[in-house]
């Protein structure tokens, strides 16, 4: 491999891993803490690419109009679902929660299906990012370059905000013992309502990231879920650094693994999970479970 | 138990005594929801469109058509268990449909099993009409020798002698690889497959695999990839200048109008693919009124190229049906042998050897026009196998 194909082939594995990384993150987030396992993330993903695909295109809103369009429409839906249903199977078993966000699948496969129909769609890049930068020995597209830049500020700004403020403490804190920090006077039920909505606004900022990318198809969301997943276990369940590192991790499997062993192209992220889950089966950056 | 019995019995002699006015039972199954429902949904309402036109002109032998509608989910094995419940069940006497090579198989060993007539409509895989090939299987579609023969045709003809080939890694694009290789000597002695890539079925991401085009220096590239998977390529491999120096020569479709309508600005030059049907080009008056027809029912004038083969897939079965003057599985098989009938896109015939219609397709490059917002196939030519 040339010096000019390892490094489009590392950039691309780049840019792959951030698009991952802000989809992932949000189903991190939720897990962390409220000890769901969201199934709903991946379709949480497509209506951001559907919802950014109307605001663009139907009614003609800048790109970034539509990023934010969809950041909206998820906290909303997320808001709606965490409020009304989901609220009431905290402490349940999590079988019951899993059930009740596969069946949110269906139903918002469903209603995506009555508002935009099965057409295929496209969303175009945004102005100014559609074309390549000559590096002399390599050429980057420059809306992958742009993926590179904001995947670390969204994963800066999730430490900023969990790690360095007052009510990141609190979010923490509901990680570690949520009767404790009830007792302590704090309106656990809104700060469990708070982080579905931050996550899920994520799948649709994710979403709608990809969409200039891919084509967008009803079942767009069927992969993406199980890339999380992967990525989540990777790093380590609830933890963020963690989601970081295994987005990377993925994003270079796949794309080194693809160029070299184009035959395991559907196994290399699963073989990933499999050696890290042998070696350490709390994931990179995850404890333990008896240890907390 | 005796309940259920007399249920039954009574059923028995209902069936007996009703048969002559019965309607004719038609399956269709269409991969109606997930990734497939983008090409199922229109061949649906193609289907539909026939059996409409059918009943209204008063049926089949005198009696009515009903349509018995079922999501194939473009799973083999869930089509599978779907089919035959379509059998059991609901005692269709025909099954039409199938988009997936992959669900035309696992229907085809299906009706092999069952012994009921399965038109295949969308399916491409040679290997139904070959290896497979059993008494009640049936291909309306076009398939993968002829559109690999076809490719090869057009590599010859714009005298490309580095390809690179892109097949997806399913019994469709490997068949699609076969059938362009087995063309090429034939067509393009000068020409060397340079390099073979291989991504998934379903995938978005193809990195991977642009730069290995673009390092090696190909003049043209024989590509399977339809659809969503074309977008994606397109949308990724286009900042980097990838179609500009390549003729992309594609089966898959993807000189249809519902990718390039979509992609409009960004659809890529120096591509040159096929579809069944172009709402802008009719062939003539039967044509054109069809065309009517399908727009009126979906409410655009540009109307999506896979009704089409939902529509001549109604058509035979009913044709047939009347040939044989018969619903017997066995009777409807006969008559589909030869059978000639008059689509939309000219005279069609089922060769009785090897059950494949020699249904042909629109092929052409895809150029800007004035004023379109959208590419048009132009030059348009209509290939159809002898």
């Amino acid at each position: 491999m040339t010096t000019t194909m390892f490094t489009l082939n590392a950039f691309y594995g780049l840019a792959l891993a951030m698009n991952m990384f802000i989809i992932a993150s949000g189903l991190n987030l939720i897990f962390g803490v409220l000890r769901v396992i969201n199934f709903a993330h991946g379709m949480f993903y497509m209506f951001g690419a559907y919802i950014i695909f109307t605001v663009t295109k139907s009614w003609g809103a800048p790109f970034f109009v539509g990023v934010l369009a969809s950041a909206a429409g998820l906290a909303v839906i997320a808001l709606v679902i965490e409020r009304l249903l989901l609220r009431h199977l905290y402490g349940k078993e999590h079988l019951m929660q899993l059930l009740f966000t596969f069946a949110v699948v269906l139903l918002m496969s469903d209603a995506a299906k009555m508002i935009w129909g099965t057409d295929q769609y496209s969303v175009g890049y945004p102005a100014g990012l559609g074309g390549a930068v000559n590096l002399g020995f390599v050429v980057l597209p420059q809306y992958q370059l742009f993926l590179c830049v904001v995947g670390p500020l969204i994963a800066i700004a999730m430490w900023l905000l969990v790690d360095k403020t007052r009510a990141g403490r609190i979010v923490r804190a509901a990680t570690q013992d949520r009767e404790m920090l009830a007792a302590l006077g704090v309106n656990v039920p809104m700060v469990y309502a708070a982080v579905f909505t931050i996550g899920s606004a994520l799948a649709g900022v994710g979403g709608a990231l990809a969409a200039p990318r891919v084509a967008l198809v009803p079942g767009m969301d069927a992969t993406i879920i199980n890339e999380c997943f992967i990525i989540v276990i990777i790093g380590g369940l609830g933890h963020m650094w963690g989601s970081f590192v295994g987005a990377l991790a993925f994003g270079f499997v796949v794309q080194f693994g693809t160029v070299w062993a184009p035959n395991w192209q559907d196994v290399l992220p699963y073989l990933l999970m499999l050696a890290v889950l042998i070696v350490r089966p709390w994931g990179l950056f995850g404890q333990p479970e008896s240890g907390r | 138990m005796r309940f259920t019995a007399a249920i039954l019995a009574v059923g028995a002699l209902g069936a007996a005594t009703a048969s002559a006015q019965e309607p004719i039972r038609i399956g269709a199954m269409y991969p109606l929801t997930g990734g497939g429902a983008v090409y199922g949904v229109p061949a649906m309402a193609g289907h539909q469109l026939a059996i409409e036109e059918i009943n209204a002109r008063g049926g089949v032998m005198g009696r009515k058509l009903v349509s018995v509608e079922r999501d194939d989910k473009m799973n083999p094995a869930a089509a599978s268990s779907t089919m035959k419940e379509l059998i059991t069940k609901d005692k269709v006497h025909i099954v039409v449909g199938g988009l997936a090579s992959s669900v035309g198989l696992a229907m085809s060993e299906v009706a092999k099993q069952e012994k009921v007539v399965y038109i295949a409509t969308i399916p491409k895989t040679i290997q139904m009409t070959t290896d497979k090939l059993h008494r009640h299987v049936f291909r309306t579609a076009s398939h993968t020798d002829f559109e690999g023969d076809t490719m090869a045709m057009l590599v010859g003809k714009h005298k490309l002698t580095k390809l690179c080939q892109l097949q997806l890694d399913y019994a469709y694009g490997n068949d699609l690889e076969a059938g362009v290789l087995k063309a090429l000597p034939k067509y393009a002695p000068n020409a060397k497959v340079a390099l073979t890539l291989k991504p998934k079925l379903g995938a978005t991401d193809f990195n991977p695999f642009i730069p290995q085009v673009m390092a090696a220096g190909c003049d043209g590239v024989v590509s399977g990839l339809w659809g969503p998977h074309f977008v994606s390529w397109v949308k990724q491999a286009k900042p980097l200048g990838f179609f500009d120096k390549i003729k992309w020569i594609s089966g898959g479709e993807i000189a249809s109008h519902e990718i390039a309508g979509e992609l409009k600005d960004d659809y890529p030059d120096n591509v040159i693919s096929n579809t069944y049907e172009l709402w802008y080009h009719a062939q003539d008056a039967s044509h054109k009124a069809f065309q009517e027809a399908l727009a009126k029912k979906l409410g655009t004038p540009e109307t999506p190229q896979w009704a089409l083969l939902g529509y001549i897939g109604v058509h035979y079965a009913v044709a047939a049906m009347e040939k044989a003057k018969s619903t017997d599985s066995d009777a409807i098989a006969g008559a589909l042998e030869g059978l000639t009938i008059k689509s939309p896109v000219g005279t069609l015939t089922i060769d009785p050897k090897t059950h494949q219609a020699n249904i042909g397709q629109f092929w052409g490059p895809m150029v800007k026009k004035p004023g379109r917002a959208y590419r048009m196939m132009d030059p348009i030519e209509y290939i159809q196998p002898k």
